[in-house]
């Protein structure tokens, strides 16, 4: 089954990419740009030379056929075949994979930095010759593999606190789940939105924001089991006011950088799109106790 | 608090039809006076940058209403008419 997914993957050719790519990096037929191409495209190799998990499918005589089908509408009327994705999304699903370079002492370091932020550090993010530092080599660079993780934990701690009320069932890990994702999609569309209708044009980019607007996540576990912990609603409030200041400040530290204008650049901004970028600064950094508080209160009972 | 991913759906569909709705004579040209207005000042004060500003906040949301109904017309034909099928079938 494994192998069958993994050469219908490399038909799809586009969001599974990096799994057809890690798994033919052992095949010396198959380079990174080859994996992209149906390969009946290849003309010059046989179908049943270039993976060993295709042997056991290229047998099928049906199979064949569609596989050619699939070659035939990808080329153009030159006959060469045409690439099916945009480079652009080529290069976004490429750094993706950056985000998640992560090790361990990068994830250490990070999450004693969202808790507690407030030591003088230098906050820049490094930069490369090819655009931004993957995590594991830059600490203050945002990753996607915190937030993905605190997502998930949100959700059974969740679970957790319902089951200590006696109010647990299976279904409601699948609607916070949902509600959790929901709310994220929501919020980094309006942010998003924001963006564009105030014109600001800054260095922060999409994917980087997702990543910043899931960090919250892991304050949200942490008021959550302090209330788990000691059941008592003076805690669970204390611990939601130092995780929403400590969230804000790390926030603020690190946005400041690439949301404000740059004082030592060459552009001048005119004053309208400096308080533009201030009040857009500080809405990000509102919104998110905002929604700390908003989905951890309906846990809490008493 | 209770959301689904079928109600987040629902809400950008009738989001879009509400966008989509907007009768350009009246209304649309309407806003584009005050708007178009606003494009007159700046060259007074000189400041430097003409791309930073070059919208203000009424002629970008005014090009994102035009966009969004010249692109999603015609999808947003067919999602009506699944939208309806979906709730005529399944309540």
């Amino acid at each position: 089954m494994h192998s069958a997914a993994q050469a219908s993957n490399g038909y799809e050719g586009d969001i599974t990419m990096p799994h057809t790519r890690s798994a033919s990096s052992q095949n010396a037929f198959f380079s990174p740009q080859s994996a992209f191409y149906s390969p009946s495209s290849q003309q010059t190799i046989p179908t049943n030379q270039v993976a060993s998990s295709m042997e056991l499918l290229s047998n099928n005589p049906f199979f064949n056929v569609g596989i050619k089908a699939v070659g035939d509408s990808m080329k153009d009327i030159t006959g060469k075949t045409v690439n099916m994705l945009p480079n652009e999304m080529k290069k976004s699903l490429s750094s993706i994979k950056d985000y998640f370079a992560v090790d361990q002492i990068y994830v250490m370091k990070k999450l004693s930095l969202l808790l507690f932020p407030f030591r003088p550090r230098n906050w820049s993010v490094g930069y490369s010759a090819d655009g931004p530092v993957p995590p594991r080599v830059d600490t203050n660079a945002p990753d996607y593999y915190i937030p993905l993780m605190s997502v998930m934990t949100y959700v059974l701690v969740a679970g957790l606190v319902l089951g200590t009320q006696n109010r647990f069932t299976p279904e409601q890990l699948g609607m916070h789940a949902s509600s959790a994702l929901v709310w994220n999609i929501i919020e980094i569309g309006l942010l998003c939105l924001t963006f564009y209708i105030l014109n600001i044009q800054s260095k922060l980019r999409t994917l980087d924001l997702i990543a910043y607007c899931g960090y919250k996540y892991v304050g949200m576990i942490a008021a959550l089991s302090s209330y788990l912990a000691t059941h008592s609603l003076f805690v669970y409030r204390c611990s939601l006011l130092y995780v929403s200041i400590s969230l804000s400040y790390f926030l603020i530290k690190c946005l400041r950088l690439k949301i404000l204008p740059d004082t030592s650049g060459s552009h001048t901004y005119n004053a309208n799109g400096n308080a533009r970028r201030v009040y857009l600064l500080l809405a990000i950094v509102l919104i998110q106790p905002l929604f700390i508080w908003y989905l951890t209160r309906h846990l809490i009972v008493t | 608090m209770v959301f689904t991913l079928y109600s987040l759906i629902e809400a950008a569909l009738l989001g879009v039809n509400a966008v989509a709705i907007l009768n350009e004579q009246r209304f649309l040209s309407k806003l584009t006076g005050g708007g178009g207005g606003q494009q007159g000042y700046p060259g007074a004060t000189g400041y430097v940058d003409d791309m930073q500003n070059a919208g203000g906040v009424k002629q970008q949301l005014l090009t994102l209403i035009r966009s969004v109904r010249t692109v999603m017309r015609i999808p947003l034909i067919a999602f009506n008419i699944i939208a309806i099928i979906f709730l005529i079938l399944f309540g």
